[in-house]
């Protein structure tokens, strides 16, 4: 019952952020009315992100990978020559609070363009208004299926992939693969998720097109906690290649429990936990040769990965995660957009020259080129990621790739 | 199912239904003794994980060293739980109240340990962790053996304790009767304090256990005071015997359910027994009368 304590979380939280948007009477830029009137003022771009609430801390990253963004921009000559200037807004993780704080960025702000909120509960209601309004609307979170089925045509994720794709270039890897080193059979388990499904049936699917056996497959509750009935099952089958779909604690304890039943897949493709920094600490010297899909890496070698790594490690003294990437990455997908149209202002045909330039054209980014479908699902997958030599290191695609993938994997 | 998948099914089943034996024993003792339906037992239960994955951390010791410290320490706690707050209870209202009292400190314990430790999910990890023994085709974890182990001799010490000593005749006399036991002598409030801080200190032995096995985090306490709850339902609230035969039967029937059903489905096992108990045999299928406990 995580509910529970979220729930007393989001209590105080909403509490304190009721008090102190009492007190804070006018929002933050509200000076900033009329928008973009010369060649010389800035291009203000209004952006509300769950600063407070459920989503504060992912919040709190994207925000922290915009403010890097605009930093990084402005340091190196602005956007089509004039200065960005972010308005961040806080919609307290509330559906209804983040329409009309895009409403009210568009209307009384007057900002040029816009910028997504984090997580589908809140693209969703944003994407809408900006839709109304035919304002492009790139986002940085919101990968569930919904956000590409409510018609709009102005959305783009700025990710590589969508969950079902996650494990695309493993899917290809293994298929390439002689017939006889090629696994036979699957066994799969996956938190009952649509995020940690989605990874991991996208996989599953992809092979048993393709003829490898589903010899088990396991849903289990959140609350799981005991995963030796799971692992015995899995042991049983003794499956070639192991797919899990977890989140953290459920990942570690079924790979413990698998190594205390003597399982010993060709292949073992784990998405969420292993790329949790505590995995190999809860693991132990166990982790060689796990696979896992990851949406960003610091260590990814796309040009302006670096650029971004160096520019974010100056700042704040660590690198960025996914949620400042993604962030980033947004920031580079509207960039490329302006700076190919030539323009950047409210009117309904600049952001429809934005918004057809992005769907004909691919963008680099730090999570390497992005494409999207006329609903916006980015069209590429996830870096795929194995512990060789006892650390996680990039393996596929072939052409960032940090180590050689390891296959069969060694004994845990 | 295959013959090898039932074994192991089934000693999975045993060694699991082990330790809730022991859990549960703590639980229904706190009741039997002075009626005080105990929420906040699975929150000592994690509290002591902590503690032991805290003194391997710092130590690097194995985490059963830490039974030296938290067993007594737990005993102590438990004593003056019972003296300082539940014993403050009305007795008209007690069983109500101390669901209310408990509850609060189960919340108490679980955001301090959010506050001290964070929310990030520990484990402690060891030499023998992963490995096990094999026996006619039947992985056994050392970690659940050991676990098992330490249910069992806990257990058989908790029963020679009641059946044996004086303190024990005094604490069964204090469930069975308190106005008689009072009459005969017995100081039934040090009684009750001294039962409190015993089933406390079985909360610390099977916190330890667990920390060998599973992640732990602050809200884990939940998934565990809801099957203990039915069991000591199942097994007749106050019989210590009653608690620890249907913890096993329901360990064993769940984890074997687990194979045809799949894991959601296999952890209502607990609440269905409960239901049935309820609609057929209100006052436990083992226990019998209170009157006549352990």
């Amino acid at each position: 019952m995580r509910a529970t304590r979220r729930l007393t979380v989001a209590a105080i939280a909403a509490t304190t952020a009721l008090t102190l948007s009492a007190c804070l009477a006018s929002p933050e830029g509200n000076d900033q009315g009329g928008g973009s009137a010369g060649p010389d003022d800035p291009i203000v771009i209004g952006v509300s992100l769950p600063l407070t609430g459920d989503f504060a801390e992912p919040g709190k990253g994207v925000q922290r990978g915009y403010e890097a963004w605009a930093a990084y921009v402005n340091e190196n000559g602005g956007l089509l020559g004039r200065q960005v200037e972010l308005i961040i807004v806080d919609d307290q993780s509330n559906a209804d609070r983040v329409a009309s704080d895009y409403e009210r960025l568009i209307n009384q702000d007057g900002v040029d363009l816009v910028f997504g909120p984090f997580s589908t509960r809140l693209v969703v209601p944003a994407a809408q208004v900006a839709q109304d309004y035919g304002f492009l609307f790139v986002e940085p979170a919101g990968a569930a299926a919904e956000v590409f089925e409510q018609g709009f045509d102005n959305l783009f994720y700025a990710a590589p992939a969508i969950a079902d794709d996650h494990y695309d270039h493993l899917a290809d890897h293994i298929l390439a693969l002689p017939e006889d080193e090629r696994p036979k059979t699957m066994a799969v388990a996956s938190m009952d998720d649509p995020f940690a499904q989605g990874t991991a049936y996208g996989l599953r699917d992809t092979l048993a097109d393709a003829g490898v056996e589903v010899v088990e497959d396991e849903v289990y509750p959140p609350n799981t906690t005991d995963f030796s009935g799971i692992a015995a099952k899995i042991t049983d089958s003794d499956a070639d290649l192991l797919i899990v779909g977890s989140q953290y604690q459920d990942g570690v304890n079924l790979v413990v429990a698998l190594q205390q039943q003597g399982y010993q897949p060709d292949m073992a493709a784990i998405s969420g936990a292993p790329t949790n920094a505590e995995f190999p600490a809860a693991i132990g010297d166990k982790t060689e040769g796990i696979l896992a899909p990851t949406g960003y890496t610091p260590t990814a070698t796309y040009p302006s990965n670096e650029e971004f790594v160096e520019a974010y490690t100056a700042e704040h003294g660590t690198p960025p995660a996914e949620d400042e990437a993604n962030a980033w990455t947004t920031g580079q997908v509207v960039a490329a957009a302006v700076e190919a149209v030539g323009c950047a202002d409210p009117s309904p045909e600049c952001q429809q020259q934005l918004v057809d330039w992005l769907h004909e054209n691919e963008v680099e980014t730090v999570v390497g080129t992005l494409s999207w479908d006329a609903q916006g699902r980015p069209q590429s997958a996830h870096l795929i990621q194995q512990y060789v030599d006892g650390e996680i290191k990039i393996v596929l695609p072939e052409d960032v790739k940090e180590a050689d993938l390891i296959h069969p994997k060694p004994e845990w | 199912m295959t013959g090898a998948l039932f074994a192991q099914s089934l000693v999975l089943g045993i060694l699991l239904g082990g330790l809730y034996a022991l859990l549960a024993a703590g639980l229904t003792l706190y009741f039997g003794v002075m009626r005080v339906v105990m929420i906040a037992h699975s929150a000592f239960l994690i509290l002591a994980a902590y503690l032991a994955w805290f003194f391997h951390e710092r130590s690097g010791l194995d985490p059963l060293l830490s039974l030296v410290i938290t067993v007594p320490l737990f005993f102590v706690v438990g004593y003056g739980m019972q003296r300082f707050l539940v014993s403050r209870l009305r007795p008209i209202s007690l069983t109500t109240m101390s669901v209310l009292l408990t509850f609060a400190v189960a919340l108490t314990i679980e955001g301090l340990l959010g506050f001290v430790w964070t929310g990030t999910q520990r484990r402690v990890q060891l030499e023998y962790s992963g490995t096990s023994i094999e026996v006619f085709g039947v992985s056994i974890a050392v970690v659940k053996l050991i676990a098992f182990a330490l249910a069992a001799v806990s257990l058989g010490a908790l029963y020679v304790i009641l059946r044996k000593t004086s303190f024990g005749r005094a604490l069964r006399a204090t469930t069975q009767h308190p106005e008689a036991a009072r009459l005969v002598g017995i100081d039934t409030d040090r009684v009750a304090g001294l039962g409190f801080g015993l089933g406390l200190a079985t909360a610390a032995i099977g916190g330890t256990a667990l920390s060998l096995d599973y992640t732990i985090y602050p809200s884990l306490h939940w998934h565990w005071i809801g099957p203990l709850m039915a069991i000591i339902v199942v097994g007749g609230l106050g019989s210590i015997p009653g608690a620890a035969i249907a913890a096993m039967l329901l360990g064993v029937a769940a984890s074997l359910l687990q194979v045809p059903l799949g894991t959601t489905w296999a952890q209502t096992v607990f609440y269905l027994a409960l239901f049935v108990t309820l609609m057929i045999r209100p006052q436990g299928f083992f226990g019998g009368r209170l009157a006549q406990r352990f």
